[in-house]
């Protein structure tokens, strides 16, 4: 089913479709063998990357009694649940349950598993496999995600587009915003600044950035 | 690998019972057979590690909303 | 005050006695709110939104009441009164979950080498062994016994671990009492009570209660300690999905090992005590 407020692009004949993958978080705010919480449309995710780097994107519930896995540990190839250590591995299966440790847990207890990739240090999720990758922007690098109090619509009509991906240029870099739409009319907003890009450079695109969040976020209020 | 006669009996009464304990032993990959059903009482067949027909019988005690399970009688069936 | 059903005539804790002042606390109680104080003789009182005097119980060094008419005095904690025990008011803690999820996490045990890590139970002692659950229909409550833990660190003495042996009790929805293995007194359980003040559905205050035999440590220490381990509850609490306590398990799998939350929700099921509670799965 297409959520209402999923991200849109266009196709071909210009009509618009929902686009195949969603951008999550930045690479680097995911280190090795740490968990995060994400979110896709109205899915809750656990973002994580195992101690050999591979990211996932899973439900973020533990089958077993609801609690949340964004707040689980890793250890190896596994994410464990903070409550009661029952550990998941590959496609989400379950391989452990500490409270019984002779069994064998069955390939039936599962947590939901989403697609996750990474290009251009963004880490991007889908609900189902996507047939092409996620988009990669050559000569660019992941700068910073934001969280914005605005609809998504309203923060890319600030930077001059529409969608999810958006060409901009904010304190004199030719910049590339992903929007990402979230929960209770919020966006996330990761963006991506030219790779050679000096240290004073960026400091003036965060600045430029943090103005554009207030300013969306005020005319939001205003129109409130 | 055991197999077990799980009798349940309660206040068993909504056709949407079975299908919750189906649904149930599917989501622990336990093996289920249905042996006899009646408003009152359900004998079923389960077959799985000891560790999930207690698992099993854990998930039937509480049961759906608008099923009360009394009990769970459960017996080994031998030569499994 | 329908949603309230079953609960509205059980008897709630909320505030702690010796707190108690004559300008008082305003609180809730299952989302209606409350005024608890001292009156001129210092004897305490609680009145409703209106003004009107509910009943009150000054018991185990807390204030309790109720919006409903309860049939049944508050429990009883004989041991309380035991000569020699320290009895110990903790304090407030408040968690955004639902009351009866943070009795459910008092009940459980397997959750102590993950959650209080090297304190109350440590890797690899995680297998949760074979105990007994039951409800007493004489006193209408439901019992957890023969159970045993590994525990890393029984006491500030101890030295190295021990298994440590426990009952639990839950004699109101929203209240348990769990027995431990007291190290300087073997004959003797430490007790540990919880007294869950139903705020609204989703938000409660936690009020821990002990009387143990312990001669050697700082009142202080002791509820420092107990602090600590409920932060760490907390954690978990209040990232749990529902936010409500599910009476249908059909989208979680409990194991042997929560054999205690079964027979609490069963109990709960029975009495109609649903309020903080979601009875479809979800």
């Amino acid at each position: 089913m297409i959520e209402s407020d999923a991200p849109v692009t266009l196709d071909d004949s210009g009509d618009t479709v929902p686009t195949d993958w969603t951008p999550a978080a930045l690479s680097d705010d995911i280190p090795a063998a740490s968990a995060a919480p994400g979110q896709l449309g109205a899915h809750d995710l656990a973002i994580w990357r195992s101690a050999s780097g591979r990211i996932a994107a899973w439900a973020d519930r533990c089958p077993h009694r609801g609690m949340r896995l964004s707040h689980g540990f890793v250890r190896g190839e596994r994410l464990s649940c903070i409550y009661h250590g029952w550990g998941y591995g590959e496609g989400g299966r379950c391989v452990r349950i500490p409270a019984h440790p002779e069994l064998a847990p069955p390939e039936a207890i599962r947590v939901p598993v989403f697609s996750a990739a990474e290009a251009s240090g963004v880490i991007w999720v889908a609900e189902d496999a996507p047939d092409s990758p996620p988009p990669e922007f050559p000569g660019l690098a992941a700068f910073r995600s934001l969280q914005v109090a605005a609809a998504p619509e309203a923060v890319a009509a600030a930077l001059g587009g529409t969608g999810t991906v958006i060409e901009a240029t904010l304190a004199g870099l030719s910049v590339v915003a992903l929007i990402q739409p979230l929960r209770d009319g919020a966006a996330g907003l990761h963006l991506l600044a030219p790779e050679d890009s000096d240290p004073a450079a960026l400091d003036a695109l965060s600045a430029a950035v943090e103005a554009l969040r207030r300013r969306v976020e005020a005319a939001e209020e205003a129109a409130a | 690998m055991t197999r077990e006669e799980f009798t349940i009996e309660g206040a068993l009464g909504t056709p949407l019972f079975l299908p919750w304990v189906e649904r149930h032993a599917a989501r622990l990959g336990v093996g289920m057979r249905l042996r006899d059903s009646a408003p009152e009482r359900l004998a079923v067949e389960f077959e799985g590690a000891p560790a999930l027909l207690d698992a099993m019988e854990m998930g039937c005690l509480l049961g759906p909303i608008d099923a009360w399970v009394e009990t769970v009688v459960r017996k080994r069936i031998p030569g499994a | 005050m329908s949603e309230l059903g079953a609960m509205r005539d059980q008897w709630y804790p909320v505030a702690m006695t010796k707190q108690l002042t004559a300008q008082g606390r305003d609180t809730l109680l299952m989302g209606a709110p409350i005024r608890v104080f001292a009156d001129d003789g210092g004897t305490p009182k609680v009145t409703d939104g209106a003004g009107r005097a509910l009943p009150v119980i000054d018991r185990f060094g807390h204030v309790w009441t109720s919006l409903g008419q309860p049939e049944k005095d508050l429990f009883t904690i004989p041991e309380v009164d035991q000569p020699g025990r320290r009895l110990v008011d903790v304090g407030v803690c408040r968690v955004r979950c639902s009351p009866l999820r943070a009795v459910e996490n008092f009940l459980d045990i397997a959750h102590f080498p993950f959650v209080h890590t090297d304190i109350l139970g440590s890797e690899p002692h995680t297998e949760v062994e074979r105990y007994e659950v039951e409800i007493r229909d004489d006193v209408d409550e439901v019992w957890a016994t023969k159970v045993k833990f590994f525990q890393p660190q029984a006491a500030k003495s101890a030295e190295g671990g021990i298994t440590t042996d426990y009952m639990y009790r839950v004699c109101a929805p929203t209240c348990s009492v769990l027995y431990k293995t007291c190290p300087p007194k073997p004959e003797e359980w430490d007790v540990i009570a919880l007294f869950v003040q139903p705020l609204t559905e989703t938000l409660c205050d936690v009020w821990p209660y002990m009387a143990l035999y312990d001669d050697d440590a700082e009142m202080t220490d002791l509820i420092h300690f107990q602090q600590m381990i409920f932060v760490q509850d907390r954690s978990v609490l209040e990232n749990q999905l529902p936010a409500l306590l599910p009476l249908d398990p059909g989208r979680e799998i409990p194991t042997r090992a929560d054999m205690t939350s079964i027979a609490y929700r069963r109990w709960l099921k029975r009495h109609g005590f649903t309020y903080g509670a979601q009875l479809v799965a979800a």
